[in-house]
């Protein structure tokens, strides 16, 4: 696990050889280049910044690595409904995007850059920011995406594809945890004049007053 | 009326032992203090469990002349910080590490938060609730979730005891509330017996034990962040974390204020506050407003912020932005 290796012993804000101190400190292996033979991708870097360390998802992916099977079946370039053991349900961009359009077809355990080859899936916040730049270029710098275990040196961020699923992005609604407590001897705070609230006092007015004096 | 009254709480009558015997023990210590042989007893033994305030008579003693957390020296913070782990062991059964940490040297917190990510799963009220040790029958917590219409922005209008199915709900969104660390806190010059304080780190902390009780700060707050203790704060054993910082989330007592402190034992230890690594959106971000390359320098300098109740001029360390990128003039 990344995080145990992270809690060492050492006084964190002293600069160490784990580069994560307040003077920042770059380690060789930060910047993962594009797999040899490929050329390097368009974008590198903003800034003169390393990107993010992010941590590893491929061993998460249940049916990676995808060569596994696409060793011995050829991957069908054609867009068509795919066989329910493998049909993700693809609901993102509106039915402009095909398996091939972020999937590398030569390669199934890479990802493609549509300009200039091949990544990792580790890597796939490359792949997102081709469409959604403004995005990536908050996440680089910290204003999206959740950091992991510390808050200062050189960042660790979680990939888009940790909480988006790539297939279907948007995040689903859930429960929300317990209602606080009200403090004992109180009533729960009034809403003032919120939507309900108004609609309810309008419902009062609209009712006829009924006058019992003149049964 | 008298039909109505619900059963006494359990705890209410231990309180009220402790009281009495707390009490008894200031009413010796007079006795004791006149006849001036205050030293021969100081090295008294285990009188009884509920004495002397569920405490040993040495560490009655040694709490009643405890001073003011920055006139400690060190030997004295030790002997506190043991006094602490061992209260707690006698109350909890549980063995905590209570420590005082320092600020980090060059570190000054800010907060960020993203109202356009927030969802209000409220994570963050329960992880502070665990983390922070806070009572759980006293009703404090440090975050509120507000839930307001879209559009409106008058926290007179809010609410937070929303309960849907789901959230987030179409129309509504959420604003959460803690303590913003102000820059000017109008609560520590309220305090009268400076019992709370800004820290080099920019956040404003308390000493307990220094604390009278008086709820001045808690009127000098403009954004309720201050909490009092009305009754012992009841954690169960098997749930209180035994990793704890003396001005940060130690057990507290009956009767002193207590408040958000970034989660100081974590913080200045380099990791994230318990709200900040509970939040699945990841709408919070704490960073250091002294290191220009920070997440949070480039969110200030980059998006639209806004502050709560900026007008007051206690100037808050604790930003809301949005997703929007700030409008360059």
């Amino acid at each position: 696990m990344p995080l145990a290796a992270l809690a060492g012993d050492d006084p964190f804000w002293l600069p160490s050889d784990k580069g994560r101190g307040l003077a920042p400190q770059v380690a060789a292996d930060r910047f993962v280049t594009a797999p040899s033979g490929a050329p390097e991708p368009e974008f590198s870097r903003y800034d003169n910044r390393l990107p993010p360390r992010v941590p590893p998802r491929e061993d998460q992916l249940i049916f990676y690595p995808c060569s596994q099977c696409h060793e011995f079946w050829k991957t069908n370039p054609e867009p068509r409904e795919l066989a329910p053991v493998h049909n993700v349900g693809l609901q993102h961009g509106q039915g402009r995007l095909w398996c091939l359009v972020c999937h590398d077809q030569e390669n199934s355990d890479k990802l493609q850059i549509l300009r200039s080859g091949q990544v990792d899936f580790n890597e796939s916040w490359r792949v997102c920011g081709q469409c959604h730049s403004a995005r990536q270029k908050d996440w680089y710098y910290g204003a999206h995406g959740k950091r992991v275990y510390d808050w200062q040196g050189e960042p660790e961020r979680y990939n888009c594809t940790h909480c988006h699923n790539p297939h279907r992005p948007p995040l689903i609604q859930r429960k929300p945890q317990p209602v606080p407590p009200v403090r004992a001897g109180l009533e729960p705070m009034q809403v003032y004049f919120s939507q309900q609230r108004l609609a309810v006092l309008e419902k009062k007015q609209a009712q006829p007053v009924e006058n019992p004096a003149h049964e | 009326m008298s039909k109505n009254r619900k059963p006494v709480p359990s705890y209410r009558e231990d309180t009220e032992n402790t009281d009495l015997a707390r009490r008894n023990f200031f009413k010796k210590m007079g006795l004791v203090a006149a006849t001036g042989t205050v030293a021969t007893i100081g090295a008294g033994k285990v009188i009884s469990k509920q004495a002397w305030g569920g405490a040993t008579f040495e560490d009655a003693l040694g709490d009643f002349f405890q001073d003011h957390y920055v006139r400690m020296t060190d030997d004295e913070m030790v002997d506190a910080l043991a006094r602490i782990e061992r209260k707690a062991r006698r109350k909890f059964g549980v063995e905590i590490i209570c420590e005082d940490t320092r600020p980090i040297p060059g570190t000054y917190f800010g907060y960020a938060l993203n109202i356009s990510k927030c969802r209000g799963y409220r994570d963050c009220v329960t992880a502070c609730v665990k983390e922070n040790n806070l009572g759980r029958d006293s009703q404090v917590q440090y975050i509120r979730v507000l839930e307001l219409n879209e559009g409106d922005r008058n926290l007179e209008h809010s609410d937070h005891y929303y309960n849907p199915e789901t959230v987030p709900t179409e129309g509504k969104w959420y604003l959460p509330v803690q303590c913003f660390q102000c820059d000017n806190p109008p609560c520590v010059t309220a305090c009268p017996v400076e019992a709370t304080w800004m820290d080099d780190d920019g956040i404003v902390v308390i000493d307990y034990n220094w604390c009278i009780g008086c709820r001045m700060c808690m009127a000098a707050c403009p954004y309720w962040a201050r909490h009092f203790n009305w009754t012992e704060p009841q954690i169960p054993a098997q749930e209180l974390n035994p990793n704890t910082d003396y001005i940060g989330n130690r057990p507290r007592m009956k009767g002193v204020v207590e408040k958000c402190h970034f989660c100081s034992q974590r913080t200045r230890k380099g990791r994230q506050p318990a709200c900040m690594e509970a939040c699945p959106t990841g709408a919070r971000v704490l960073g250091n407003l002294l290191d220009p390359s920070s997440d949070i320098r480039y969110i200030l300098e980059n998006k639209k912020i806004f502050r709560l109740k900026e007008e007051l001029g206690t100037e808050p360390k604790f930003w809301y932005y949005t997703d929007e990128a700030r409008a360059r003039s």
